[in-house]
């Protein structure tokens, strides 16, 4: 049992999960490992096998073949234990609609095997923090999309899980609420919860994820960390626009690999160093162009996934 | 893995207790109507019709008929309730707020179970209380009384599961209750003895099933049976026993549960 508090436990590992449906397989043997601690992103397009892998994790899905540990603890052989750590905010909502949704998570806890003033006290606190106090005695239905979203992190939180698995949480969210969102799984993960997320919005797992893995056809495409996925895949394009039209290229500019259309104003420099960019600049200036307007851009994440998807 | 274990009690009593909130949430659908249509039953047949007829098993016909509207109800209200609570939650996903908790398949099954025979006591009682004051009739013999509805409405919570597993749209669910349940017990006793019936309705008896339900639970009042106590408990016994034991089956492989 105290094998779950050893550090170096990782908080889930995957190994070669194999999910079959008939004829089709929706995961193909794939194999990963999320440190205790981490902000795991689990990106790739729809029908990829991410919430296959997530029902398999939590027990919603039954494993083909392939074994998951969560903290140690077998999902299959040590299940209790397993499911004890996880909590999920799945992609659709699976509220029950006979509670009132303070009840939702006191039932949720007792499902878990908690109970009493402190369990209550929770609930309310949950409530609070996530802005629904004052729709405690209401049942889902009476929700704002945005609220049923709060509540499913509130519940995935009940039982105060070491894992926090949260399947698409800001789909069909506004961009305020998405903020705040962020915010929160911030903190929580700065308080010492491991949390995997899975996404449309890639700017999200930018935004968030320390490690990224990209699932495409049921296998693993690639898995980084997120500056390094960014920085093996990225490009970086500078481009500056000067006073006056561009004539033809003086070689000293031909040879730092900048392209431009004849008769325009821009230039572009792909995959400059951050270091090299004042160089290139007083090399335009030595040329004699006056700089009207510089950009730097950074290929985003959306760009190394479409890339990776595409192949 | 201990599909089979109890080892969480906390989440078995929660189980027990939202299903009983559940029961209360829909008391008009679930508790009510039997009470009234049987309250109507006892009126209509029991003391209008049943005042021409003579003493049965040694009472009045509207207190023979008392245990056997019992027993249709604790029937039709047992499958109700986990059929539609199993089918609902499939139908909703929030079935799935115990697929990932901590509970076993036999904490799940029995969770439902105890409720349907919660609900199906409760139920028993109200009707009791309504043969108890329209024809003046108990239970000689409460521990079989208790022990009947017990056992017939594991039974039917049991059968209850298994339709709410296998239905694929809410009618399903209603084919059972429809074609085999209602046709079941109203041929099975509730209106009439036995003796009462010619040579071949009599032999075809003898493969309902709802027949030994209502003449055990009916000798609970009678002490008077058509056929020997000990034979109808145990063919209801083995009958509850494979039930439960089909649903906890089909709970433990995750059927239509865990995709």
């Amino acid at each position: 049992m105290n094998v779950s508090r050893n550090a170096s436990v990782p908080a889930l590992r995957v190994a070669n999960l194999r999910k079959r449906y008939g004829s089709f397989t929706a995961v193909d043997g794939i194999s990963l490992e999320v440190e205790q601690g981490d902000f795991f992103g689990f990106l790739g397009p729809n029908g990829a096998g991410k919430t296959t892998t997530i029902n398999a994790i939590v027990g919603l899905a039954t494993l083909t073949s392939g074994s998951i540990e969560i903290f140690g603890h077998d999902s299959v052989r040590d299940w209790r234990e397993a499911r004890r750590c996880v909590g999920l905010a799945p992609q659709e909502y699976n509220f029950d609609r006979y509670l009132s949704i303070r009840d939702v998570l006191i039932y949720q806890a007792g499902y878990y095997g908690l109970r009493g003033p402190a369990v209550r006290a929770r609930a309310d606190q949950l409530l609070e923090r996530f802005g629904l106090t004052s729709k405690s005695k209401e049942t889902f239905m009476r929700l704002s999309g945005g609220m049923k979203r709060r509540l499913s992190l509130a519940r995935a939180l009940i039982h105060e899980p070491r894992l926090l698995i949260l399947d698409e949480p800001t789909a069909g969210v506004d961009v305020e609420l998405r903020i705040e969102l962020w915010a929160l799984l911030r903190e929580l993960n700065a308080a010492g919860t491991t949390i995997i997320l899975t996404t449309h919005y890639l700017e999200e797992a930018e935004a968030l994820c320390r490690n990224i893995a990209i699932i495409e056809s049921g296998r693993i495409a690639a898995m980084e960390s997120t500056a390094k996925l960014l920085a093996r895949r990225g490009q970086t394009t500078l481009s500056v626009t000067v006073e006056r039209p561009i004539g033809t290229l003086p070689p000293a500019l031909a040879a730092l690999g900048a392209h431009f259309e004849a008769g325009g104003r821009s230039l572009h420099f792909e995959n400059v160093a951050p270091a090299h960019v004042a160089r290139t600049l007083s090399e335009l200036e030595a040329q004699g162009y006056s700089i009207e307007n510089v950009d730097f851009h950074r290929s985003s994440l959306q760009d190394v996934f479409l890339d990776l998807v595409k192949r | 893995m201990d599909v089979w274990g109890f080892r969480n009690p906390v989440g078995l009593a929660t189980l027990i207790k939202r299903e009983l909130v559940r029961t209360y949430k829909v008391i008009n659908q679930v508790v009510w109507p039997p009470v009234i249509t049987t309250i109507l039953y006892v009126l209509v047949f029991g003391l209008g019709l049943g005042s021409r007829v003579q003493n049965v098993q040694g009472v009045s016909y509207a207190a023979y008929l008392i245990p056997g509207l019992i027993m249709l109800q604790v029937i039709d209200q047992t499958y109700g309730e986990s059929s539609s609570s199993v089918f609902q939650g499939r139908f909703m996903s929030s079935i799935q707020e115990l697929l990932v908790s901590p509970l076993s398949a036999a904490e799940i099954v029995t969770g439902f179970i105890l409720a349907a025979v919660l609900r199906a006591l409760a139920i028993a009682l109200l009707i009791l209380a309504v043969g108890f004051v329209m024809v003046h009739t108990l239970p000689q013999n409460w521990f079989l009384y208790f022990g009947m509805t017990v056992l017939v409405s594991a039974l039917f919570g049991g059968i209850g599961i298994i339709f709410g597993l296998l239905a694929e749209k809410f009618d399903h669910i209603a084919v059972f209750t429809t074609f085999v349940i209602t046709p079941l017990v109203f041929v099975g006793g509730v209106f009439t003895s036995m003796q009462f019936l010619p040579p071949l309705v009599r032999r075809l008896s003898l493969f309902n099933p709802m027949f030994y339900m209502i003449d055990a639970f009916r000798y609970a009042f009678t002490g008077r049976s058509d056929v020997p106590l000990g034979l109808s408990v145990g063919i209801v016994a083995v009958l509850a026993a494979l039930a439960v034991g089909t649903a906890l089956r089909m709970t433990a492989v995750g059927y239509k549960l865990r995709v």
